[in-house]
């Protein structure tokens, strides 16, 4: 859709500057003449291929039904979008907003949601239990 | 496994992503985020963002997690230049790491007596509250730690986050009752997380779980959670994957109850109204439907699907297979 949404604004940018062109040209030529039906009519169309481009090269409408949008930051969850911070971490897409209340992992789950609680402690513990073990995957 | 990712860490931290993510502690120690220049140019060569603080936050804690102290120490000293000692953010951290590098319980009391400490200066210091929560839970001082969040509630009751916490620490004491009622203040405040949906019907649920006798209007609450969720979120799996459990639950209830002839609404006190068979039937067929779809999709590893626990699409199948030979 790219390269579509790219040729037809490219053609149609190549068809305004040829109109304007020409209009230019004509009223510098013969100024008290109407401007011919050809004129009119290229730049209609430029304005067509125009607007047509823009909305086909477009980014992608994100939901505006609720549970819609809500449903795509489940199934896709946080991925990368080639944006990268100074410090080489990449900025990821849109998360769940309700991450914070971390209730996601269930009763006495595990999740590193509410931040301001957070286990040291306990977290400390797992990841010592896990390296006695071996550091498995 | 999740990719690690310091910026925005991910929802779940098994020790080998907190490992990876403490490793990339040196390369982001290595340059200093600030500049060294005198003042005025200072501000014209400094090439902070606020992603850089974000991120040493982050490498904080999870430097912390995986016993990298001075990888910790060296975040949160770059952190206390630049944003002072006295910002609460960073006194929290602050007592963050005393708690990590305390030995034994006698220095965590000793932590817990400095958060005292601060309070008495400024009682309005909210994260170093939190603070205090978790300290005593990592004590085992449970009830202490239940007291201390409801004098917290009680000074700030518009705290979701912090009414979230007491419902699971309700919860693990299986005090079910006030675990619901502190899962519907949360409500109250985010009507429209899912999450917390599911929560609430979780709990709905243990409760009659852990009763003798199955709990009729529990699991009609419980149910009513859990559609509400996937009411909020289309391809909420944990809200299908209880979805389908409680509908299967009330399925067998209510077809025993109507093969003996019992009358279902004879509770005096009940204002949720029991469902119907049918209904309960039919979003049962819905749940399996959705949930046999997620789990294909995510198993075809189909692009767009990616984004589920992959321990959570083994537990729905496992529903799904179950479910499948209960038939047969």
């Amino acid at each position: 859709m790219a390269v579509f949404g790219t040729a037809l604004n490219g053609a149609g940018a190549v068809l305004l500057t040829h109109a304007v062109y020409s209009t230019h040209e004509h009223t510098a030529t013969f100024a008290s003449t109407p401007l011919p039906l050809d004129i009119s009519l290229e730049l209609l169309v430029s304005i067509l291929l125009l607007s047509l481009g823009i909305v086909v090269s477009f980014a992608p409408l994100k939901p505006i039904q609720y549970a819609q949008w809500a449903g795509q930051l489940s199934r896709e969850g946080r991925h990368g979008e080639g944006q990268y911070t100074r410090e080489g971490e990449e900025m990821l897409s849109e998360g769940d907003p309700y991450a914070f209340l971390g209730l996601d992992g269930g009763i006495g789950g595990k999740g590193e949601g509410r931040r301001g609680f957070w286990d040291v402690k306990g977290k400390r513990r797992e990841y010592e239990d896990w390296v006695r073990q071996g550091g498995k995957q | 496994m999740t990719h690690a990712n310091l910026l925005s860490p991910p929802s779940q931290i098994p020790p080998p992503t907190a490992l990876a993510l403490s490793q990339k502690a040196p390369l982001i120690l290595s340059t200093s985020p600030t500049s060294s220049l005198p003042w005025p140019l200072s501000l014209l060569f400094s090439r902070e963002t606020p992603e850089s603080w974000t991120i040493h936050e982050n490498l904080f804690l999870s430097a912390l997690r995986t016993g990298d102290e001075a990888s910790a120490l060296t975040t949160l000293e770059r952190l206390e230049a630049r944003f002072g000692e006295h910002n609460e953010r960073i006194v929290t951290l602050r007592g963050i790491y005393n708690e990590a590098t305390a030995q034994g319980n006698a220095d965590l009391e000793k932590v817990f007596d400095g958060y005292e400490k601060i309070l008495r200066e400024d009682a309005t210091n909210m994260s170093i509250r939190k603070r205090r929560v978790a300290v005593l839970k990592a004590l085992g001082r449970t009830s202490d730690a239940v007291t201390a969040l409801t004098a917290l509630l009680t000074n700030s009751p518009t705290d979701a986050e912090a009414w979230a916490e007491a419902s699971e620490l309700y919860a693990s004491l299986a005090a079910w009752g006030q675990a619901i009622y502190c899962a519907e203040e949360v409500l109250l405040i985010t009507p429209n997380a899912w999450s917390a949906h599911a929560h609430i019907a979780t709990l709905h649920y243990l409760s009659s779980a852990t009763n003798n006798t199955p709990n009729l209007v529990s699991l009609a609450m419980s149910l009513k959670h859990f559609c509400r969720a996937v009411e909020l979120n289309d391809s909420y799996l944990r809200g299908y994957y209880g979805l389908k459990f409680v509908t299967s639950k009330l399925n067998a209830l209510l077809s025993e109850a109507s093969s003996t002839s019992l009358k279902r609404n004879t509770q005096d006190d009940d204002d949720v109204p029991v469902p119907s068979i049918e209904t309960v039937k039919k979003l049962e067929e819905l749940a399996t439907s959705k949930l046999a779809g997620i789990v294909r999709q995510f198993k075809s590893g189909k692009k767009g699907w990616m984004g589920y626990d992959e321990a959570e699409i083994i537990a729905a199948r496992e529903l799904l297979d179950r479910d499948a030979k209960a038939v047969r």
